[in-house]
């Protein structure tokens, strides 16, 4: 077995989904980064470079697929919490109904 | 919406979340103050948060621990700046946000070096205003039988019919030009920052 190739291959995999998976992510709830981050791993065991997040959270925003709001806490360390927007929930939908159509292709051949 | 920085027991540990909130800092100050205070809050909301999630084990472990995960701010905001830099820059046609939203995004695509080149080209501009304050005769904006035919620098012996039109009135004239050009040349910036967004 070549391993360097597969684990190539599975970072591939993770970084063309990460965005997919966060969205699937806050579908149902909204999160702020850390819990996200949290969320992530318990679904799917993707470790991510947590710092990375942010960027990318930032790219869903320009793309008006995510929006996010600052919630003061007691602490007085505010929270930032993400949530999807119209456009990404009607967006995610259309990317799950693909995902599922590829995951159905790829199992005839595998 | 103030920022509370977090307290830790420890001194060094202290010292340690100091030093890494400051190099955020340093990475983002070229962006408006909003958003430097946007991502400082975000990272310290982050750290805070993975505190009180790990409150296992000595606190200084934990935070070298956090912002090892966290990565260093030089890498890991890169691409968070340069988006928002650019942002700024079409947004505000400030010149000197152009051109640091420009200089972080080159790694992001080869346009942006000709955009960068196009930019540069202004400067031929400023040369011909000086040139015109050296060399009054030969440069300026020449016409023949009605029609330009020159803007810049003509030898005397070779505009032989041609004649210089504007006088002093060049240099306003290449002002106009560079802040035409300039408007010009970062709308074309945006426009392509929007197509970039639709194919993405």
């Amino acid at each position: 077995m070549n391993e360097t190739f597969v684990t190539n291959w599975k970072s591939q995999v993770k970084k063309g989904t990460l965005t997919f998976i966060i969205l699937n992510v806050l579908k149902e709830n909204e999160y702020y980064g850390y819990e996200l981050i949290e969320q992530i791993r318990k679904h799917t065991e993707i470790e991510i470079a947590e710092g990375t997040l942010y960027p990318l959270m930032n790219r869903l925003k320009n793309e008006n697929l995510v929006s996010s709001k600052w919630v003061e806490q007691e602490t007085g360390i505010p929270r930032k919490y993400y949530c999807l927007t119209d456009v990404g929930t009607t967006t995610l939908i259309q990317m799950n109904e693909y995902w599922g159509n590829l995951a159905k292709s790829i199992s005839k051949i595998i | 919406m103030e920022i509370k920085e977090i307290k830790f027991s420890q001194i060094a540990s202290q010292r340690i979340y100091s030093d890494y909130m400051k190099r955020v800092k340093k990475v983002t100050n070229s962006l408006s103050k909003e958003d430097q205070n946007d991502i400082f809050m975000e990272f310290n909301s982050h750290i805070y948060e993975s505190l009180q999630h790990k409150n296992d084990g000595n606190e200084i472990d934990l935070l070298l621990d956090i912002i090892e995960r966290l990565g260093t701010p030089e890498e890991v905001l890169k691409p968070l700046v340069a988006d928002k830099k650019l942002v700024q820059a079409t947004k505000t046609f400030n010149p000197v946000h152009v051109f640091k939203a420009l200089v972080l995004n080159f790694t992001n695509g080869i346009s942006y070096v000709f955009f960068f080149l196009l930019y540069l080209l202004l400067f031929a501009f400023v040369v011909l205003i000086f040139a015109k304050i050296i060399n009054p005769s030969e440069v300026g904006m020449f016409m023949q039988n009605k029609s330009i035919i020159a803007m810049g620098y003509v030898k005397t012996d070779d505009n032989g019919n041609a004649r210089e039109v504007l006088g002093n009135w060049f240099i306003p004239f290449t002002l106009l030009c560079i802040l035409v050009f300039y408007l010009l040349i970062t709308v074309l910036l945006k426009f392509k920052k929007s197509i970039d967004k639709k194919r993405k």
